[in-house]
Parts: structure tokens; C-alpha cells; sequence
């Protein structure tokens, strides 16, 4: 079976099987393996030729995996619809609940992002996301060792090096190599995807890492530090590459407590869509700032003089209104008082004609009795006030 | 002469079927992901290209197979010409097996795979992490090798008989 263990029939067989040209091959395996050598050694400095066949490689490849790949994403699709279908009613509950819950947590944000924002500016931290540009997972073949996708937009789309890719503002991971129609993404789960982040509520900066596997691990935490389990990652903006705060995964330190293991948000075995973008800083225009914040001033100070315009002549309306008040009052009174005066004259009015209905009728009756002669001395002129009352009093003296 | 033609076209698909799957392999993903299996994946294109060249190199050249290569960089990412390498490789130790062999024995073949597997993913290994500065996970690599080598004995009574029903068992 096997030549004697001797040092020409091994070396024999190796010239066979490496040198000689087999009767059906148009190639020689050692002319081939040289060749693979020199474009692995060529295109590790970048040589231009091994780098324009790579890009030709690549645009060929991507598109005819893609169409290939339609069979098994179909099954692929399959699947992931029946499991969906077992798992959607629990699903839907959690999800209401879920929905109530940050419905409410919403408004809170709200407020919370725009002071943010405006803090961010002040001290000239904030950065814009430029255009989103939206691409499809053309591939996500991710070998055992390597976790990356290929997107369908390249350089003709506006692709750069290093561009970050989310899905549903989750972080997917960057762009690491861009071609003309196509884009290669690195995952964050892959070992070689290290980015800063922020693990709130602590705010403990750290570096995150893939495993190569489904999830993280976070690197370089001092032990000081005592992360939490459910913790809320966040990337941190360090380094100016990525966006602070945008939302990465869950702490779930579940292998063991001194090692963080991380969930991402985004499940990267279901990336259909990405979204591809880039940070910039925004320039902080002292002058223009100076000149806003001197015109808010102004217009404040201007608004207080009105304000303060207004409240005096609030005061003085007040203080009409109150003499006015009083005044009515007065009148009021003086008004009743007339009125008490006006009945006393109207009861005088009365007594007097019913007085003078009874002189009428009594002076004839009594006029001798009252009326002054020449020789009495109680008696009284006809016609006085004392007349008559004696008439009125039917003759009667009082003394 | 029609009936003729189409017999022969059949004849050449399916004696370069071997190519053809390798092909499918490269640029299709069933790669199982999707079931979420942690710890589980086998490099189906070496057991392919190993049996093939042991038992019926005809069918699978070697140029086709250093485009395979090419190509599989292409889409997982290596460096260009790297997996090109690793499956000319194979082809080599193959092809090294089958002149040493007299009388061919399924367990001997599977033994000489792990051989094979292990020194390529190796060389691989290494060219990856201190040529080219890659970080791969150790385990994740052995796992893959013992899968593969575990998928061997499996997949070639699959090609063996596949070639039984087409070409009734004849090697070159």
C-alpha cells in the first residue's frame, strides 16, 4: 500500500503530486501555489495590479453570490416567517406592555434630548449625521472566523472608509472596505472590531469587542468599576468616529461575573437593510453665538421694560378701579341717605295736608275759640301757625 | 443527433458537477447560520476538493479550484489568494495520498484528511494572525477542523455513491 517509508519514493511522490501535470490538468499545482503566494504577497502592499484584480474579483463575486444565495434565503425566509409565526402572540404582548411603557418614558426623552443637544453645542461636542444612505445585505456569509456583510452601495454611492452602519438606530458596525458598486461591513461581533463605548447608568467608559460568535465582551474595565447586569451600552464618541449615544447592546454577564458579555440590539444573523452614515463636528461660530446671545439679551431686557410699562399701568388701573369703587359707595349711601330724607319730607308732605284737610274742617267749628280779640289774651291772629294748631288742637290751650 | 448532443452536454455536467458544486459552495451562504448553532461549522468545500482530487481529479482542475479560491476570499474577506492557497494545498496532499496509495481505505483517507485539515488551517492560521494581523478565535478554527473531519467520512459515501449511479464506480 504504501512504498516502504523510503526517502526517494516520498520524494517521488511529492514531485508527482506537486510538480508533474496530470494528464487532464491545464495547470501545474506548484505554478498555481506560487502564483497564489505572489498575489498574497503583492497585495499585502497593496500592489496596484493585485488591488484592480481584487475590486474586479469582488464586483463579480458579490453579485453572483447574491443571485446563487436566492435558494437559500428563500428557505432562510421560510423559516424565520414560521418561527415568527409561533412566537408573534406572546410577542404582541410584551409589545403592548413594552409600548405603554416607553410611550410614557417618550415624553421624558423629549425634553432630555433637546437639553442634551444644547449642552452638546455649548461646548462644541455635537456631532451631525450627514445623509443616511440606505442599502440592502447583499451577502452576510459569515465564515466561522470573520463576522462581515456586503452592502450594496459602494464608492458610486457616496461609501467611505470607516462610515458607520445601523439598523432601526441600533449599531451594526463600520464600513471597512469600500468597492464601486459594493461595501464590506464589519460586525461588531467579529474579534476584530473594537470600538469605544459608554455603559450607562454608570457612564463607565470602556472598549467593546466582538467574540466572533453572537455577542461581545467588554475589554479593559478596571475592576474598581462595578458594572451592573442589564447595564445599557452606548458608544461613547471617542475618537470622533462614532456618534456619542448611539444604543449597542446589553450587559449580560451570564459566563462569569469578572468577564461582561454583551448583547447587541441588533440581531446581525437578520440584517436585510442598513443604514450607512457619517459623523461630522459642527463649527462652533463664536461670533455668531456672541451676536445671538447679546440679541436674546436685548430682547429680554426689552421685554422686561414692557413688562415693566405694563405692570404700572396694571397698578394705576387697579388703583381707579378701587377709587372708583369708592366712589359708587359714597354715592350709594349719600343716595340711600336722600332717599330716608326724601321719605321723611313725603310723611311731612302728608301730615301737613292732612293738617290742613282738618283745619279746613275744624276751623269754622272752632274759630271762636281761638281767634284773637280785642280784650283776650289767650287768643291767637288768624291765619299764624299758632292759629292753627289751636284749631287743629279743637280749642285746647296748652299752658 | 440531437438526442445525441443533449446525452453528451448531460455527460460533460455531470462529470464536472464536482466544479459546479464547488462553485455553488463558494458563492451560496448555507452555511446553517441561521439556526443559531454556537460551536458548529465544518468547511464543506475541503472535503470536496480532498475527495475529488484523491478519487476523481478529472473532474475538479486545478485552475478552477485556485478561482474557487479566489472567489471565497472574495466573500469572506481574507486576504486574496489565501484560501486560493489552502485549497491548492489540499490538492497537493490529495494528490500525494493517491500516489502512495495501493489499495485505498476509507479509514486511511480520513486519517490523512485531519492530517491535511490541520496543517493547511494552521498555515492559514498563522499567515492571518502574524502576516496579516488578523484576530481569530483558536477554538472556534478546531471545532471547524473537527467537523470537517467528522463531515468527511459522511459526505464521501455521499460523493462515492454519486459516482457509483452516474459513472458506475470507475476512478482515474
Amino acid at each position: 500500500m504504501i512504498n516502504g517509508g523510503s526517502r526517494d519514493d516520498f520524494i517521488i511522490a511529492i514531485r508527482s503530486a506537486f510538480l508533474k501535470k496530470g494528464n487532464q490538468q491545464r495547470f501545474s499545482l506548484i505554478g498555481l501555489i506560487f502564483f497564489s503566494i505572489i498575489i498574497l504577497v503583492l497585495g499585502s502592499f497593496n500592489f496596484k495590479v493585485v488591488n484592480y484584480l481584487k475590486v474586479g474579483i469582488k464586483e463579480i463575486v458579490y453579485r453572483s453570490s447574491f443571485i446563487v444565495s436566492v435558494p437559500e434565503n428563500f428557505v432562510k425566509s421560510i423559516y424565520y416567517l414560521t418561527d415568527d409565526h409561533f412566537k408573534i402572540y406572546n410577542e404582541f404582548n410584551s409589545n403592548l406592555l413594552e409600548l405603554e411603557n416607553l410611550k410614557s418614558k417618550d415624553l421624558l426623552n423629549e425634553a432630555i434630548v433637546l437639553d442634551y443637544q444644547r449642552l452638546k453645542n455649548v461646548i462644541n461636542d455635537y456631532l451631525i449625521a450627514s445623509e443616511e444612505i440606505v442599502a440592502k445585505i447583499l451577502i452576510d456569509k459569515k465564515s466561522p472566523f470573520l463576522r462581515s456583510v456586503i452592502a450594496n452601495k459602494g464608492s458610486k454611492d457616496g461609501i467611505k472608509l470607516g462610515m458607520v452602519v445601523t439598523e432601526n438606530e441600533y449599531l451594526v458596525g463600520k464600513v471597512v472596505e469600500v468597492n464601486y458598486l459594493t461595501a464590506r461591513i464589519l460586525l461588531l461581533s467579529d474579534l476584530n472590531s473594537k470600538i469605544p463605548v459608554r455603559i450607562e447608568p454608570n457612564g463607565i467608559q470602556s472598549i467593546l469587542s466582538g467574540t466572533g460568535e453572537e455577542t461581545g465582551i467588554i475589554q479593559y474595565q478596571k475592576e474598581r468599576y462595578t458594572i451592573e447586569n442589564g447595564s445599557t451600552i452606548y458608544t461613547s464618541g471617542s475618537g470622533d468616529l462614532f456618534q456619542s449615544g448611539i444604543p449597542v447592546g446589553t450587559i449580560n454577564d451570564l459566563d462569569s461575573p469578572s468577564i461582561k458579555g454583551v448583547t447587541f440590539f441588533s440581531d446581525f444573523s437578520q440584517l436585510r437593510f442598513v443604514k450607512i452614515l457619517s459623523y461630522k463636528k459642527t463649527r462652533f461660530n463664536v461670533s455668531k453665538e456672541v451676536g445671538q446671545i447679546e440679541r436674546i439679551k436685548k430682547e429680554k431686557l426689552k421685554a422686561m421694560k414692557k413688562n415693566e410699562v405694563l405692570e404700572y399701568e396694571k397698578k394705576l388701573e387697579e388703583k381707579a378701579k378701587n377709587e372708583a369703587e369708592n366712589i359708587v359707595k359714597e354715592k350709594k349711601l349719600e343716595n340711600e341717605k336722600l332717599k330716608a330724607e326724601i321719605k321723611e319730607i313725603k310723611k311731612d308732605i302728608t301730615k301737613t295736608n292732612e293738617d290742613e284737610k282738618n283745619y279746613k274742617k275744624l276751623e269754622k267749628r272752632y274759630r271762636s275759640k281761638c281767634k284773637k280779640r280785642l280784650i283776650s289774651v289767650n287768643f291767637y291772629k288768624v291765619g299764624t301757625p299758632e292759629y292753627k294748631e289751636c284749631i287743629l288742637r279743637k280749642g285746647i290751650k296748652i299752658n | 443527433m440531437i438526442k445525441i448532443n443533449n446525452t453528451n452536454k448531460l455527460n460533460i455536467i455531470l462529470l464536472y458537477s464536482p466544479t459546479i458544486i464547488l462553485f455553488l459552495s463558494v458563492l451560496n451562504e448555507f452555511d446553517f447560520n441561521f439556526l443559531k448553532l454556537n460551536y458548529f461549522s465544518f468547511n464543506f468545500n475541503y472535503i470536496l476538493i480532498f475527495y475529488y482530487s484523491l478519487k476523481k481529479s478529472k473532474s475538479l482542475g486545478y485552475g478552477l479550484i485556485f478561482i474557487a479560491g479566489l472567489f471565497n476570499d472574495a466573500i469572506t474577506g481574507t486576504p486574496i489568494g489565501l484560501t486560493a492557497l489552502n485549497y491548492l494545498l489540499i490538492c497537493g496532499f490529495a494528490g500525494y495520498l493517491r500516489n502512495i496509495t495501493l489499495r485505498p481505505n476509507i479509514i486511511k483517507d480520513w486519517i490523512f484528511f485531519l492530517v491535511t485539515i490541520s496543517v493547511v488551517n494552521s498555515f492559514s492560521y498563522t499567515l492571518l494572525t502574524l502576516v496579516f494581523s488578523f484576530q481569530l478565535d483558536y477554538y472556534l478554527l478546531l471545532i471547524n477542523i473537527f467537523f470537517t473531519f467528522l463531515f468527511y467520512s459522511f459526505f464521501s459515501q455521499i460523493f462515492g455513491l454519486f459516482d457509483k449511479l452516474i459513472f458506475g464506480g470507475s476512478h482515474d
